[in-house]
């Protein structure tokens, strides 16, 4: 549906003019009267309330990245340290079927930065498509994911057998949780009607599109430990 | 994060049913009321727990009702710990000054109206419920399903938690009113601020160690326990047996989570202290460096814990400076405490007695903390007592003088009724000494304990002593606990029936929340946004008529002196 295009990004330009707390030009402090500061005797002309900014969102999901970092961090430190502290450590053999998981995940940021900037030029129907294919190569990652915890129990290696194997299940599966929710975020930008909705689409495109790269980085990085740290 | 995070649109109206507007409601002071009620209700499940320890230990046979129908397995005696532990601490420490105080006054006194994500804030205090739920259910549980159904509580606390982080620390910095610059912001919302920002970095380690450990009961993974065919290689400095690996990711945690009960409180007494000394915040800038100074070193010094668990042999010198460098903020902030009173005409109203006792049991407890920051006197020195005498006064009670204070100062702003002061006042002389009277003894218990006897004798005199002065402190415990029935009384007295708080700013304090009607309307500030002219600690201006100037007041509406 390309002609129902443009009012969501309009929106959005409006929405970050009238951002929020404090930033604004303070009225005159002090205390040396005379000065002609807003609001005359008794706050006549205090500003009516504006309609609330959409800077709370993108704050909020950078502190979500920097928790869901130290989260996973703390896990990080957890496994080097037991893997430094004991002889019980078998290593696991990394199905190659990662490697492809890891190609999977890397197009989709690819096709969501594609996504947002068919956006960015009002061509909603290309936003739809390239986004659609963005969940879907998510999900394709998650199917994967699955596939390689099938080929890891075929080999008779489950999440109790040893540490080793336990940080590997625990790793991918509490990244592929955080994945999940990244893809409920796809879905809620594709399926949203952002007529109705406080936040503009491309508001809830770029928080998300910040959500999945961190999330696609996080992999990298936890496949690189899980890796070296054999 | 949620997205789909929706406040109502303005001007908001009361929403119809009791249900969406006491119960579930999105709005922060009802958020704020149930978190202060949660913790009211564990602050005195706590104190029973507290009590039946005292009386186990000095009358181990003593018959108690109901609870020694549980049985008498040794385990029930450290169920009462960790019970009595993770309600004072989480659901009243970490509850109270912080998600109770914070969520009603956070928005008002930054001229916010709502917190940032709302739907989420409704979701941070069920699951915060829900997690007091199942700490005490687990109590009762079989012991195996009881320490599990704990840990999953206490891992939804730790959501919980990180979701109130969020919201707090968007709502500090984007939706400020207008006018209210960062070095205008009072204290107390610079403490809780900073406190969010911590919370949201520890809680997610704790969440990371509950889930390995979960884990390791439910799926049968190894990433704590060793076993003991597979324990440490001598090369390790890790004693063997001794599961580091969940050391250093809790203490990570709770050695932050000090200063996450305490930050706010720091914030509430010097924002208490200058409203009744009727002086501004002595170097109030240094206080705000003061109080990021204390969440920095708080999130370094981790390891002094694990000074007995074995460790680089190095690292516990540079944990002893970390931890010895919080002297220096603590110093700012007594300092920053002393000047303002300097000279002051002091209202000892009750609020300002709990906040000098805050005061004088932070110092107290904090002189003990200089020997448990060196790793070779807090190894060789000290016993358990001497740390439990340590942090109950510098955490337990003086942070709950803290909190005593801060709902003396708003009670009149949250139900329009003002507390009963001489009751007040009776209640704090009284739990001021049983609190001394319980914790100085524990510090002189744990020194004892180390002490080398040569005779048989001198062994006698000191198992005497042990036992006169452990006697000793469960009496004056069970005498301070039965003071708080005073407090108890006054509070639901007071609510019922107190004397109405007739004026909307009975303590002429200047910030945002006491510019309108008490308690607070739906909407707070009504149709019109606030706006913010000054500084909040404006008293005794030289050439100006009141005491003090409100920070919602234009330039040109400050009445001057003739």
């Amino acid at each position: 549906m390309p002609s129902t295009t443009a009012p969501p990004d309009i929106e959005l330009i409006i929405e970050d003019i009238g951002g929020g707390g404090g930033r604004g030009k303070p009225p005159a402090g002090g205390d040396d009267g005379g000065d002609s500061g807003p609001g005359g005797k008794g706050g006549g002309n205090r500003p009516r309330p504006s309609p609330p900014s959409s800077r709370r969102y993108y704050t909020g999901m950078a502190l979500g990245i920097v928790s869901i970092l130290m989260f996973f961090m703390a896990l990080a430190s957890a496994f080097l340290v037991r893997r430094g502290t004991s002889l019980d450590w078998v290593p696991v053999r990394l199905p190659p079927v990662l490697l492809v998981n890891t190609l999977i995940l890397l197009s989709s940021s690819l096709t969501l930065e594609l996504a947002r900037r068919r956006l960015g030029q009002t061509d909603l129907g290309g936003f739809r498509t390239l986004w659609s294919v963005t969940t879907g190569l998510g999900l394709l990652f998650l199917l994967g994911q699955l596939i390689a915890w099938r080929q890891l129990v075929s080999a008779g290696v489950f999440i109790a057998s040893n540490p080793a194997s336990s940080f590997f299940f625990i790793f991918t599966g509490l990244h592929a949780l955080h994945l999940f929710g990244g893809v409920g975020a796809l879905l809620y930008v594709a399926l949203r009607k952002f007529e109705l909705a406080k936040i503009s689409r491309s508001v809830a495109a770029e928080i998300t599109s910040y959500y999945w790269h961190f999330m696609d980085a996080l992999w990298v990085f936890l496949l690189a430990l899980l890796y070296l740290g054999r | 994060m949620d997205t789909n995070d929706s406040g109502a649109t303005y001007p908001k109206t009361p929403q119809p049913g009791f249900l969406s507007r006491s119960v579930f409601s999105t709005n922060h002071k009802t958020i704020g009321l149930q978190y202060l009620w949660l913790a009211l209700l564990s602050v005195f499940l706590g104190m029973a727990l507290s009590l039946l320890m005292r009386i186990h230990l000095v009358w181990p046979g003593a018959h108690i009702p109901f609870f020694s129908d549980l049985g008498d397995l040794p385990e029930r005696y450290a169920a009462l710990i960790v019970l009595h532990g993770s309600l004072m601490v989480f659901m009243v420490l970490t509850a109270a000054p912080q998600a109770g105080f914070g969520n009603y006054f956070l928005p008002l006194q930054i001229g916010a109206r709502e917190m940032a994500f709302p739907t989420l804030n409704l979701f941070s205090f069920w699951a915060t419920a829900t997690s007091l739920l199942g700490i005490t259910a687990a109590f009762f549980l079989q012991q195996e399903l009881g320490v599990t159904v704990w840990l999953t509580s206490v891992a939804l606390f730790c959501a919980a938690s990180l979701f109130t982080a969020f919201n707090f620390t968007v709502t500090v910095l984007d939706l400020r009113a207008k006018g209210m610059t960062l070095s205008r912001l009072p204290l107390t919302a610079w403490a809780w601020f900073l406190t969010a920002i911590l919370a949201a970095l520890i809680f997610s380690i704790l969440l990371a160690a509950c889930v390995l450990l979960l884990s390791d009961r439910v799926l049968g993974t190894h990433f704590f326990a060793i076993t003991a065919a597979f324990s440490a290689p001598i090369s390790s400095f890790a004693a063997p047996g001794v599961p580091v690996t969940w050391q250093r990711l809790f203490w990570f945690f709770a050695q932050a989570e000090v200063y996450v009960a305490m930050l706010p409180c720091f914030g509430i007494a010097t924002h208490l202290l200058a409203t009744f000394a009727r002086k501004p915040v002595w170097k109030e800038r240094a206080v705000v460096l003061a109080l990021c100074a204390v969440g920095v070193f708080g999130f370094c010094i981790w390891g002094q814990h694990m000074f007995a668990s074995g460790m680089n042999p190095y690292s516990p010198l540079v944990f002893a400076l970390l931890a010895s460098s919080l002297g220096l903020p603590a110093l700012v902030l007594l300092f920053s405490w002393l000047g303002t009173l300097w000279n002051a005409k002091i209202q000892l109203t009750t609020s300002m007695l709990f906040v000098l006792g805050f005061i004088s049991l932070f110092m107290a407890g904090g002189l003990s903390g200089i020997f448990l920051a060196r790793q070779d006197l807090a190894a060789a020195a000290v016993s358990d007592d001497f740390i439990t005498g340590h942090f109950h006064l510098v955490m337990g009670v003086a942070a709950t003088f803290a909190i005593l204070g801060a709902l003396f100062f708003w009670f009149p702003k949250l139900f329009g009724r003002r507390l009963n002061e001489p009751l007040g006042k009776l209640h704090f002389w009284l739990t001021f000494a049983g609190v001394y009277a319980v914790f100085m003894p524990m510090h002189w218990l744990g020194l004892i304990s180390h002490t080398r006897v040569s005779s048989v004798s001198q062994l006698q005199a000191v198992t005497t002593l042990g036992a006169d002065l452990r006697a000793f402190i469960t009496v004056a415990s069970i005498l301070t606990i039965a003071a708080q029935g005073i407090f108890l009384f006054n509070f639901l007295a007071s609510l019922l029936r107190g004397e109405k708080a007739d004026v909307q700013n009975p303590w002429r304090a200047t910030t945002l929340e006491w510019s309108i009607a008490s308690p607070p309307p739906f909407d707070d500030f009504g149709p019109c946004d606030p706006v913010v002219y000054r500084g909040a600690y404006e008293f005794s201006l030289p050439d100006v008529a009141e005491d003090f100037v409100p920070q919602h007041l234009a330039p040109e509406q400050v009445a001057k002196v003739r």
